[in-house]
């Protein structure tokens, strides 16, 4: 299964929770919850609070992000908020601002 | 996939969705759904709000209404507990539909709010009314130039227009009630063909006289 996907130009406002992967390449809004990945794509707007088991940044997150296992931000992506997980990669080109907490 | 977007099974959405993309849901959605694309809901969908777009598809269950700017189509496991709009509108066998249902071109404005769904219901009560408000006036027509003859001939229009309500079961109570409601209107003023039914008579039996 596929999972969610946000597409370009859908907006999710509220609170929002799955078990399956969610792709993100509208905006979501509000709160963002799985039990797999949540991937913001280079369009991707987030304005929420994300957790799952691992996170993929190319787009723009504002929010915090707590990963069970892991938080990558991609190059152009763009993350203000707290990281909470055990792995993080910042890529060369990526912004962040925030705290970063790895002690999970 | 042919959807841009998509709110897998087990997705579940507390708040509204929106925007310019084609939707699929295969998940729950607790709030009103508007988009400028096409929509579709899965078998195992449910959505609790109005949702609005440009050819919804419905697969599973919607309680709100459902407002398609170009069609409107529900499966044969679909289940609408709403008011429908759409220029065109399809329901399969099996489909379960509770609401007003309106095959307009007048739906460019997506989720109409709930008050002009209720007024719109209230328009459509009305036509089915007011044949049965005609037809008992019909029928109190010969009542009015004949009468105070027989009680028994007098209670037999109204048996009649018992019948003719039970066979229009769709009219309901509002039928009934109104072809009963004129009867005690017509009987208070009686008297124009009760002046006009002696004078024949009358003068029938001057002439008689005279000669």
């Amino acid at each position: 299964m596929a999972g969610s996907v946000v597409g370009a130009g859908l907006i999710v406002e509220g609170e929002f929770t799955s078990d399956e992967e969610v792709i993100v390449d509208g905006t979501v809004r509000g709160t963002l919850t799985t039990g797999e990945a949540i991937s913001v794509g280079g369009e991707g707007v987030v304005e929420a609070d994300l957790q799952a088991s691992s996170v993929t940044v190319a787009g723009q997150v504002t929010g915090n992000v707590n990963a069970s296992a892991r938080v990558d931000i991609q190059a152009g992506g763009r993350l203000i908020g707290d990281v909470k997980a055990s792995r993080l990669t910042i890529a060369d080109g990526a912004s962040f601002r925030g705290n970063v907490d790895m002690d999970v | 996939m042919a959807y841009a977007s998509v709110i897998g099974s087990s997705a579940v959405i507390r708040g509204n969705v929106r925007g310019d993309s084609s939707l699929e849901i295969l998940g729950r959605v607790e709030g009103d759904v508007g988009v400028t694309g096409d929509l579709a809901l899965g078998r195992e969908a449910v959505v609790l709000g109005a949702i609005s777009g440009a050819r919804i598809l419905i697969g599973g269950s919607v309680q709100g209404d459902v407002t398609g700017t170009e069609a409107v189509l529900i499966a044969e496991t679909g289940r609408v507990v709403g008011d429908l709009s759409a220029p065109r509108i399809g329901m399969s066998e099996g489909a379960m539909v509770r609401g007003s249902v309106r095959t307009d071109g007048n739906t460019g404005a997506p989720a109409s709010p709930r008050g002009s769904a209720q007024r719109e219901r209230a328009a459509e009560v009305r036509p089915a009314a007011a044949p049965a408000e005609r037809s008992a006036s019909e029928r109190s027509a010969p009542e009015r130039n004949a009468p105070e003859r027989n009680p028994s001939e007098r209670n037999a229009p109204r048996a009649q227009v018992h019948q003719a309500s039970a066979q229009r079961p769709a009219s309901s109570a509002a039928g009934v009630q109104m072809a009963a409601s004129p009867k005690p209107a017509f009987k208070k003023q009686p008297p124009p063909p009760v002046i006009t039914a002696p004078r024949p008579g009358a003068r029938a039996r001057k002439k008689l006289s005279r000669r």
